[in-house]
């Protein structure tokens, strides 16, 4: 069952009134969300004549504030994100119900691209990110989440961080000549195994490889995502790789990337709006702007439509290796500073 | 571990020479109160500030400029005349400590000082931005233009430094002053205190302070249209030159009056203080627009509005469920609570010691004063009309600097 099937038209037809029930069910449920509504002057009726007339909230407003429709006594799950700096974490509540529902959302969104089978699975972490189990990174968090989807997993990194080649030369040698998932933080991925792999000369052509996370440190090296494909096929002879961007505030929610590469994909579920960060407005294809996503998956906190602090582009609508719209990520706003009286630097303090 | 010395420009120093050097007595003899040799250089400098060219890149530059003219230099002083058996002298060594991203509070608070015959070391942020280099520029470009007696008086007695972190020479400069002056708010004076002082020296601190409006609704209906813009322009100026940060910027605005008064006046202000915003082609970072939501929703979140409105990224009008419940804390660049209230008096159990600034329009001197006099000291400690919230006094804070900076010796035959 493919989740992703859906043209443009029709995943308005199908998503809107989904998604107006949600900010019904989050105002009847949420104080907080309800009282940013009313605030705004939105009615209780109103209706909405598309996904990008729907009112968004700033994904960071859950790392300033806990915004919930369920009870205390029916959260089954808090994750929390490790903010950037000087900023608190996500604090994100599931109850059972959605909790379940986004595990096996994301496993709908990876089966197309993994099949339905569970392969066996090469983590370009360490065995350590998921140890301590009382204090998750956001990282540790991925890695447990993405490890569901495989079996006899192996980790790249040793318990010291330092790649151990070996343990590569023989998860390969035992699964290596039948499909096998890749999972990884992009920058993970490059660092520990791509150069790895072309310094051992790996074949790793079997494999399918999953990877998110930033490219900043990336763009530093000059690779982007078209270098990254091309050197990843050249040296290894992998080709079948997806990047996906996602977010644990909308959890179990992927927008992945397609196989043709460079463009991002919506499931069925999700969408996306890029907003003039001026106006506020959609942007036509081509234009950057300010990523909202969209998804039905969050019933148990108002995180349906969040405004995110990444800049994208539409690179087309219904035009792809999937339908609907597909888009790419360019990187995050800049911090908004202000120069304040109270405001000392570092250091002024000795 | 040594310190940059910026002002007068030299090579790098450690920080027992910079202590003994400044302790020396100058050349041509002791600074008095009002010294002639600062007040010439302090107005050498000024001109330099009030050059066109500079003032038009940095206004709040020309701002320290036209404070530093001679004639404002003179009414100052003037306020330290002592009678009777009194005589004012130095304080002796001051250490400024200025915050990092107001790039001309660390002159006013130099500037005045050395007029009261302070020997001065200034730390000055590495992180300076444009205003602040344009100042240590002016500052050695006016040393060149004084005669040799007063530059050599003046470089031996003023510096301006700046040092990395380090517990030695903030700790050797804070035992050493007879004063030590700390500006940047709650965190740099609870970070500085750490450095014991001399038995008989003191701090001044400037902590965090947070500021509000008060419109009156009888005085905008009586106001003409062209004092109406006026008001919305001084207001711009108090909000948007520090992106509403400074201490002194109001964060939230009161109309005094009936309630539709009220509600059309502060439309017509806002309406014109977009147009403020237009004419002025003031930019909002798409990352300040979003901060702002963030705020703002959070406020609603809190039950602390009962309405938002946005006129584009420029202006967030919050409106407050209570009056008596405002945001003192930063919201983001033109982030405004808004309420109403019959009169001033009803402000009074409002007010908290935190509160420096309430920038005013459209009240009688009467009015505000009684406002003042019913306030009785529990916070608050300038009133001032719109457009003059971050207009520099010597009386700040609280403080009449000039005397925070100086000493009396009586003498009875």
């Amino acid at each position: 069952m493919s989740v992703f099937t859906l043209s443009q038209a029709e995943r308005e037809k199908h998503l809107l009134p989904q998604l107006a029930e949600l900010t019904a069910h989050h105002r009847e449920n949420s104080e907080g969300y309800e009282r940013i509504l009313s605030s705004l002057g939105i009615a209780r009726d109103a209706s909405f004549a598309s996904i990008a007339d729907l009112p968004w909230l700033p994904v960071r407003m859950f790392k300033t504030h806990d915004l919930r429709s369920i009870p205390e006594s029916e959260i089954f799950k808090t994750l929390t994100s490790s903010g950037t700096t000087g900023e608190g974490a996500s604090r994100i509540y599931l109850d059972k119900a959605a909790a379940g529902a986004q595990t096996k959302q994301l496993g709908a969104t990876l089966q197309e691209v993994l099949g339905n089978e569970r392969l066996p699975m090469l983590m370009v972490d360490t065995i350590g990110i998921i140890k301590n189990r009382r204090s998750f990174s956001a990282r540790g968090a991925g890695v447990l989440g993405m490890a569901n989807f495989g079996r006899k997993h192996t980790y790249v990194l040793d318990e010291n961080d330092q790649p151990d080649v070996e343990a590569v030369k023989t998860f390969l040698a035992n699964y290596g000549d039948k499909p096998f998932l890749i999972f990884g933080f992009t920058f993970m991925v490059w660092q520990y195994l791509y150069e790895v792999a072309r310094e051992h000369e790996l074949d790793l052509s079997n494999g399918i490889l999953i990877h998110s996370g930033g490219w900043k440190k990336l763009i530093d090296r000059a690779v982007d995502n078209t270098e990254f494909r091309r050197r990843f096929k050249a040296d290894t002879g992998l080709t079948r790789i997806h990047n996906y961007y996602g977010m644990i505030e909308q959890i179990g929610t992927v927008f992945l990337e397609g196989p043709s590469g460079n463009s991002l994909y919506c499931p069925d579920f999700a969408d996306i709006v890029i907003r003039n960060p001026e106006t506020w407005e959609e942007q036509p294809v081509g234009e950057p702007g300010v990523i909202e996503v969209v998804s039905t998956l969050p019933h148990s906190y108002p995180g349906h439509v969040l405004l995110t602090e990444d800049l994208g582009v539409y690179n087309g609508i219904d035009d792809g290796d999937w339908p609907g719209k597909h888009f790419s990520v360019m990187g995050r706003l800049p911090k908004a500073e202000a120069r304040g009286c109270s405001d000392t630097f570092q250091g002024a303090a000795a | 571990m040594s310190l940059n010395q910026r002002f007068p420009l030299s090579d790098a120093i450690e920080v027992d020479k910079l202590v003994e050097e400044l302790r020396a007595e100058p050349v041509g003899g002791r600074l008095r109160v009002g010294d002639p040799r600062v007040v010439e250089f302090l107005t050498k400098f000024a001109r330099k500030l009030l050059a066109p060219a500079t003032a038009r890149r940095f206004p709040e530059l020309a701002s320290l400029g036209f404070f530093l003219r001679k004639g404002e230099i003179a009414k100052a002083l003037s306020t330290l005349e002592t009678s009777g058996d009194a005589l004012r002298f130095p304080r002796g060594l001051v250490f400024h400590v200025p915050p990092a991203n107001v790039d001309t509070i660390f002159v006013y608070s130099w500037a005045l000082s050395a007029l009261a015959g302070n020997h001065n070391v200034v730390r000055v942020s590495s992180r300076s931005a444009g205003a602040a280099e344009t100042v240590l520029e002016a500052l050695n470009a006016a040393l060149s233009e004084v005669d040799a007696e007063t530059a050599a008086a003046i470089t031996a007695t003023q510096r301006m430094v700046t040092y990395d972190r380090s517990d030695a020479i903030s700790g050797a400069l804070s035992v050493a002053a007879d004063l030590r002056v700390i500006w940047g708010g709650d965190a740099s004076v609870a970070a500085l205190r750490k450095y014991p002082l001399a038995p008989h020296a003191r701090d001044l601190t400037f902590p965090d302070r947070s500021s509000f409006a008060v419109a009156s609704v009888r005085g905008w209906q009586n106001a003409s249209e062209a004092e109406r813009r006026g008001a919305a322009e001084g207001f711009y100026n108090d909000s948007y030159w520090f992106d509403q940060a400074a201490c002194s910027s109001p964060r939230a605005v009161f109309w005094v009056g009936d309630e539709a008064g009220a509600r059309e006046a502060g439309q017509e202000f806002r309406k014109l203080l977009a147009e403020v915003l237009a004419t002025k082609q003031h930019v909002t970072e798409p990352a300040m627009a979003v901060q702002k939501r963030v705020s703002a929703y959070g406020a609603a979140v809190d039950g602390l509005v009962s309405g938002i409105e946005f006129q584009g990224n420029g202006i967030a009008t919050l409106e407050l469920a209570d009056p008596a419940i405002l945001p003192r804390e930063w919201l983001g660049a033109g982030t405004f609570a808004n309420a109403r209230v019959d009169t001033l008096s009803d402000l009074v159990p409002i007010v908290l010691r935190k509160d420096q600034t309430v920038g005013q329009f459209g009240f009688s001197k009467e009015e505000l004063t009684q406002f003042v006099t019913e306030l009785a000291g529990r916070g608050v400690d300038r009133v001032v009309p719109f457009g003059s919230a971050l207009t520099f006094s010597a009386i700040w804070d609280g403080y009449d600097l000039l005397t925070e900076f100086s000493r009396l010796v009586t003498v009875q035959a």
